[in-house]
């Protein structure tokens, strides 16, 4: 489904067997929300992204499938310099392939902070999952009504032994979960990236954020572009769809 | 008939005086470069020494105890465990002391960047005698024991990483059962080493904390050192008794780098002392055949008045030994008072990238050995001695009669 995409590209996936540590019940069940939504259901979508820079734009196609909160597979489709490119994530590991080199790469951990395909996304906004719930304090810091629906900012600080690299997290959460904004502060509580909705539509019978922008805050002018063309809830989906020789076969349905 | 010892003595004294600016100078040249020697051995020495505390502190120790695959695969997997109270059979008076640890390659993670790097879990009491941590300077605080769970990692790595003592980083690596391990380490304190190998190859945390996170008993090494080198020897055969299914290294073996440049110094000194010493010892050749050819006539007069060839060449010798002592004492005690001068070490820090990057440290400090004296003097008398024969050769193939007849 949707949600479960969305929640890969911004490590917002949140396990079923979270036992929060959180210590604001409202905050946890809000992000809970988020969790049912995305429990154990397939989606397919069809996205563009546009990576801007300060001095060139380029814009490519991508379609995605996604299994519960571990398994997805991204696969460009244009440019054609870049077709057929893929990435392939399955619980927490995760292979590139470039059919140029006709190379599946497990990337190692090193890697994983590291940018994906040049954009303002990195490996780790792809494959974290559960983190929110299990890794961090959850508080409910600010609550309004903006056109008909309430507004949640929940901060989430990580606990003192988190793998976890930012000194905080703020989200903004609708009532209807979907994800307005969410801001990634370093450890001195600098602004280091925002994950913004651009636009909030309906698609696949699901609203969501159908156009969403993580912009670089430490670097002016830096900025990647996911925008959903299409997309397609609980369909079936092959079970060898999510493994490394379907991600050098290049199969696309 | 029979020409005592110390007439020739007499004699040869009385001849260098005969010629007071050449022999000052042929002293002067002696002098200079017996001192010369004496101090480049010794700065050559010193880093020669130097060179082996560090490959000793670098973690290392004299001899290093490993289980058998850890050299390929330097993982948590290839540990081994020690039964409690442990004690490697190295005689106490020849132990300076040893250690256990764990450690792992690991990727540490701040906000900004990655970098991969050596964890390593230590017991921060035994560190102290044994290894670089004992010394270095640092910033923040030390680990306290090994159960803390905090980081510790180079000034570099910490400038490189963009963040700061009291922030915290993400650190990955494998457990025990080949799964990774992801945890957050508060940093506490970055360490200053010389150099910044160092500080970019290695993070320190406490061993058990470590192994809590790896969940293992295990060590990946035991290092111990010595009070002298010269028993790593004995050591790594008592050690590999004691602990038959183990890999057992002396420093040598680890550091081959480091061994190999050791000998290579040792051959370097004693390049370096020949070739001064023979330019010397043609130097000496020169001024003594100019003196023997002055001095044809005299000699000539000395053999025509009943002076043995042998005595001749016996008073050429004890003239340039006397020379030869003299030089090699002043130089001796010229090239001592250089290095006393040279005593606190002389500061590289000028060039540091270059100095670091020859892997020196930034103070030279020399080290005088009574060996290296004693080589350098007896092999320049005999040199001197060699090396004045042929002039006195010269000086007897002259016939009396054909030296009376030249002028002067």
């Amino acid at each position: 489904m949707m949600r479960s995409l969305t929640t890969i590209a911004t490590c917002f996936a949140l396990t079923l067997t979270a036992t929060a540590r959180a210590n604001d019940p409202r905050a946890v069940t809000i992000v809970e929300g988020a969790i049912d939504l995305t429990r154990g259901i397939s989606s397919y979508a069809e996205l563009s992204m546009t990576i801007h820079r300060p001095d060139w734009e380029r814009s490519s196609s991508l379609v995605a499938w996604t299994r519960g909160r571990d398994d997805a597979l991204i696969r460009f489709t244009a440019p054609a310099k870049d077709a057929g490119n893929a990435t392939l994530k399955d619980g927490p590991k995760m292979w590139t392939f470039t059919p140029k080199l006709n190379r599946v790469i497990r990337l190692p951990y090193s890697m994983m902070a590291q940018d994906w395909a040049g954009s303002d996304f990195s490996y780790n906004d792809l494959s974290r999952t559960d983190q929110l719930l299990t890794e961090y304090t959850l508080e409910l810091i600010d609550e309004q009504v903006v056109d008909g629906h309430a507004q949640y900012r929940i901060r989430a600080t990580p606990h003192d032994d988190a793998p976890v690299v930012w000194g905080k997290e703020e989200l903004l959460l609708r009532d209807d979960y979907v994800l307005i904004e969410q801001v990634f502060y370093d450890q001195a509580m600098q602004p280091l990236k925002r994950l913004e909705a651009r636009e909030i539509g309906e698609l696949g019978g699901r609203t969501f954020a159908t156009r969403m922008r993580m912009i670089k805050l430490d670097e002016p002018d830096h900025w990647t572009e996911m925008s959903y063309t299409q997309a397609a809830f609980d369909i079936d989906i092959d079970d060898a769809m999510f493994t490394v020789f379907a991600l050098q076969s290049g199969r696309s349905r | 008939m029979k020409m005592p010892l110390i007439l020739l003595l007499q004699l040869g004294w009385r001849n260098l005086w005969r010629q007071r600016r050449r022999n000052f100078m042929l002293l002067a040249a002696i002098l200079v470069a017996v001192g010369g020697v004496v101090l480049i051995n010794s700065l050559i020495r010193g880093f020669q020494y130097d060179m082996m505390e560090d490959a000793v502190e670098n973690l290392t120790g004299h001899v290093k105890v490993l289980a058998p695959g850890y050299r390929d695969d330097p993982s948590i997997v290839q540990g081994f465990e020690l039964a409690d109270g442990w004690q490697p059979s190295v005689p106490t008076a020849e132990l300076e002391g040893w250690t256990r640890r764990v450690r792992v390659p690991a990727v540490v993670m701040s906000e900004r960047e990655t970098r991969g790097l050596n964890l390593v879990g230590i017991d921060p009491a035994d560190e102290r005698d044994l290894s670089f941590l004992g010394t270095v300077a640092m910033s923040g605080e030390r680990l306290r024991d090994a159960d803390d769970s905090h980081i510790v990692l180079g000034r570099e790595l910490l400038t490189q990483l963009d963040t700061k003592v009291g922030r915290r980083v993400v650190v990955i690596t494998q457990g025990a059962d080949g799964l990774n391990r992801e945890a957050g380490f508060r940093v506490i304190g970055a360490f200053d080493a010389e150099g910044t190998a160092l500080e970019k190859a290695f993070a320190f945390t406490g061993r058990t904390a470590l192994q809590r996170l790896l969940d293992t008993d295990a060590v990946t090494e035991i290092s111990v050192r010595l009070t002298d080198d010269a028993h790593s020897a004995e050591a790594s055969a008592e050690l590999a008794r004691e602990l038959p299914s183990l890999q057992v290294m002396d420093w040598r073996q680890l550091e081959p780098l480091a061994a190999a440049m050791f000998e290579y110094s040792d051959a370097a000194i004693f390049v370096w002392f020949l070739i001064v010493m023979i330019a010397l010892a043609f130097g000496l050749v020169n001024t003594l055949i100019t003196a023997v050819m002055e001095r044809v006539r005299e000699f000539g007069m000395l053999r025509a008045i009943g002076m043995r060839p042998g005595q001749i060449v016996l008073q050429v010798l004890v003239e340039s030994t006397l020379v030869m002592l003299l030089g090699l004492g002043g130089g001796v005690v010229l090239g001592m008072g250089l290095v006393a001068y040279f005593a606190d070490g002389i500061d590289l820090s000028a060039w540091a990238q270059g100095v670091e990057m020859a892997g020196l440290r930034s103070v030279l400090v020399p080290r005088l050995m009574a060996e290296d004296v004693v080589l350098v003097t007896t092999l320049s008398l005999v040199l001197g001695l060699l090396g004045s024969a042929y002039p006195a050769w010269r000086a007897v193939s002259v016939k009396p009669l054909d030296a009376l007849r030249r002028g002067t």
